[in-house]
């Protein structure tokens, strides 16, 4: 009797996998695809696609002060920036032009992690499929600046600790630029 | 009803005429694998005749053994033996006039004789049923004998493929 | 309502007679027995793609359930009108041919393997005296028909000019034949049973008191069941038995340099014998129409259904054979047991019942033991490994 065994105890297997996957949930050994358009999987939070701006409520408080550093980490070159100049041609602390080209970026992360300035870091959208590649996929300023609110929905924690150092470096400046409290005769 | 028995004759002659244009095909073609299929298709052509013959346990039979038997191994034997890929054969030879004035000699003689010889139908064979059951009676009972010497004839055949087909030990 | 029930099982029979007799209004005599002909045909030539298309939809969903996943769902509710989808690929898809290919013989090679395919629905009884033609020799029909499937293949792989095909194409015809044999032995029992070669007749001979004395409840009904399902599997090159067909082996094998409509009709031919193939393993062992309350075509489609089913099952469920397994299998291992089955059922004929099994299980037993230790491959010993911890 030991001749068919492991053909009928196979059988049984795709059998059990069969029946269950019309009652049993995802986790429990149910189908685990989900119907793609209709549904979506929850990506992590360190999830990155795409790069983009913070700026803290407006595109004038954009907080990118156009310091080129993540332009030269790029290793495929597809940021490019140029720094604004104020009314009398001195540079302003803050892009003219901020542009990056999807269909060259590969998604590394370097230009978040180089950033002195917590202004760009890796999006989660990654729809962003496009008909024409010089047309649809160069993003520009306007496109790639969003709110802090956004950066705290997508990545939360990240964003808990960038607030919280930055809360923390205005109330030392505060500090710093009050006149000092006269101090109390001993 | 006479158009049905019209139509059925036509279909006759037609099956007829393609087994002749198509065991015509398997000595003129030139490519070796075409005339091998042209041999399967007279021969299916052969069990039509059969089956518009009443013989229906023979068409079937025929198919079965000459189709599926010996013209997979003609196949077989086209595929299996070196440099026959594609080489076309040549059509003709510098013996053809012999071969036509003999060939005319042979076919004059052959017709002769088949116009000359009587074929009555034996009314025994014209009353003769030849289902399955019968057959089976016939071959276990009358020609039991024949039937035994054939299976041991196909026996030694067999034994004696697998005895050539064999490596030598060394 | 005994009328009613007699036509509702045999639906075809009373459909085909009213739209005769539809037609004997306005047409001479002849024209009726010639449509009568013709009506039968083209009910088969449509039956047949249109069971392939729905065969390829139920085993993509069930091999994605088996697997886990849903099948196909967006054409459609539950995807039905995928196949339809599927057609229309096929049909605009460009034909390609191979430069040096042989053109006539690569563009018969589909068509000569659809023909005995569809051939095959003429000897199935799909219910009470509902068989297409119901011929004297209906079984031996079918057992010439689908040995003529062989020849296309080698066609096939021939007029592809390539040495991969070429190698598909014997594998395939080499596995054919060889599973031939004992898919044949293995339906001489029932022939011997019901002394009739008549798909027909063998189907009334498993008839008992409610249509319940079918053959795979005997010793050798079961064993020439399975032998029989065995060897359609292995016809009709379905997983386990599809080597010749595989992807990763020899790109597709003989049907590689097809495309289009040219695959689709090898593609049509493979699903229909796995059909016609289920259908004669259910009417052959399973009592093809026979069984109580329902009509006699419910039960015939619900058998060869469930056997579908278990051929889908099989291929979700085995990795594919090797071809010297595969070889040896038919070989060494079907065949001396088909011969050993025809002996039981004559054994079954003589004796009475209980003896009869006693018998059967009993020489089964022992043959089938001798057989699995003289086929049993070679392991090497364990070896001695010096440098291992």
């Amino acid at each position: 009797m030991t001749f068919g065994m492991g053909v009928l105890k196979g059988m049984i297997v795709t059998l059990k996998n069969f029946v269950t996957s019309y009652f049993c949930k995802r986790n429990e050994g149910g189908i685990f695809t989900i119907q793609y358009p209709e549904e979506r999987e929850k990506t992590a939070e360190n999830f990155r696609n795409f790069p983009f701006l913070v700026h803290d409520g407006s595109l004038e408080k954009i907080r990118c002060v156009a310091c080129g550093i993540c332009e030269r980490e790029c290793p495929t070159k597809c940021i490019h920036v140029e720094m604004a100049t104020d009314a009398f041609g001195k540079p302003a602390r803050k892009p003219a032009v901020f542009d990056i080209d999807y269909g060259l970026c590969m998604n590394c992360g370097m230009c978040e992690e180089v950033c002195p300035f917590d202004s760009i870091f890796m999006d989660h959208a990654f729809e962003v499929s496009a008909a024409e590649r010089q047309v649809n996929l160069i993003r520009h300023k306007a496109d790639l600046a969003k709110p802090n609110s956004y950066f705290q929905k997508e990545r939360p924690t990240l964003a808990a600790i960038i607030d919280q150092k930055r809360k923390a470096a205005d109330e030392k400046k505060k500090a710093a630029t009050q006149p000092a409290t006269p101090q109390e005769p001993k | 009803m006479e158009i049905l028995s019209f139509l059925a004759k036509f279909g006759i002659y037609a099956v007829m005429l393609a087994i002749l244009i198509f065991a015509l095909g398997v000595v003129t073609l030139r490519n070796l694998f075409h005339c091998a299929l042209c041999l399967a298709a007279a021969l299916i052509g052969t069990a039509g005749i059969y089956v518009a013959l009443q013989a229906d346990y023979l068409a079937a039979v025929q198919i079965l053994l000459y189709v599926g038997g010996v013209i997979t191994l003609v196949i077989f034997a086209i595929m299996l033996t070196e440099h026959l890929a594609g080489k076309t054969v040549r059509q003709n030879n510098s013996q053809s006039p012999l071969a036509i004035v003999g060939s005319l000699g042979f076919i004059i003689l052959i017709g002769t004789l088949i116009v000359k010889t009587p074929w009555p139908v034996n009314p025994v064979a014209l009353k003769a049923k030849a289902s399955v059951l019968e057959l089976g009676q016939a071959l276990m009972g009358t020609y039991v004998f024949p039937f035994e010497i054939i299976s041991i004839v196909l026996i030694a055949a067999l034994i004696g493929t697998v005895v050539i087909a064999k490596k030598d030990p060394q | 309502m005994q009328d009613l029930g007699a036509s509702i099982n045999m639906i075809f029979v009373t459909a085909k007679a009213w739209f005769l007799s539809l037609l004997g209004l306005f047409l001479p005599d002849w024209v009726i027995v010639l449509a009568s002909i013709v009506v039968s045909g083209v009910v088969i030539l449509c039956l047949g793609p249109v069971i392939m298309m729905y065969l390829t939809l139920l085993e993509r969903k069930l091999i994605g359930r088996i697997q886990n996943r849903y099948g196909p769902n967006r054409v459609g509710i539950w995807g039905l009108l995928q196949p339809i989808a599927d057609g229309i690929k096929m049909f605009t898809k460009e034909d390609i041919i191979p430069a040096n290919a042989d053109k006539i013989v690569h563009l018969l090679a589909p068509i000569v393997t659809v023909v005995p395919a569809l051939m095959i629905f003429v000897v199935v009884p799909f219910g009470t005296q509902m068989t297409a033609v119901n011929l004297n020799i209906g079984l031996l029909y079918f057992i010439a028909v689908s040995s003529i499937t062989i020849l296309p293949i080698f066609m096939g792989s021939w007029a592809s000019r390539n040495k991969y095909s070429l190698l598909g194409g014997m594998r395939t015809a080499a596995q054919m034949i060889s599973y031939e044999i004992p898919m044949t032995l293995a339906v001489v029992p029932a022939i011997m049973m019901s002394q009739s070669l008549s798909t027909n007749t063998i189907v009334l001979s498993q008839a008992g008191s409610h249509g319940l004395n079918w053959f795979i409840f005997t010793p050798w009904g079961i064993v020439g069941f399975i032998v029989f399902f065995l060897c359609a599997t292995a016809e009709c090159n379905r997983p386990p038995f599809d080597l010749p067909e595989a992807e990763s082996e020899l790109v597709a094998g003989f049907h590689t340099e097809y495309s289009g409509m040219k695959f689709a009709l090898f593609y049509m031919a493979e699903y229909m014998n796995a059909f016609t193939l289920c259908a004669l393993a259910a009417t052959l062992f399973l009592g093809g129409w026979q069984g109580p309350f329902l009509p006699s075509w419910v039960w015939f489609f619900g058998k060869t259904f469930i056997l579908i089913c278990v051929m889908i099952w099989f291929r979700g469920t085995f990795p594919r054979f090797r071809v010297d397994h595969l070889m040896a299998f038919a070989w060494k291992f079907l065949l001396p047991l088909t011969l050993i089955n025809i002996l039981i059922t004559a054994l079954c004929y003589f004796a009475s019942p209980l003896v009869g099994w006693l018998l059967s299980l009993g020489i089964l037993a022992v043959s089938f033991s001798i057989l699995v230790k003289l086929n049993r491959t070679f392991v090497p010993e364990k070896r001695d490994y010096l440098f291992a911890d």
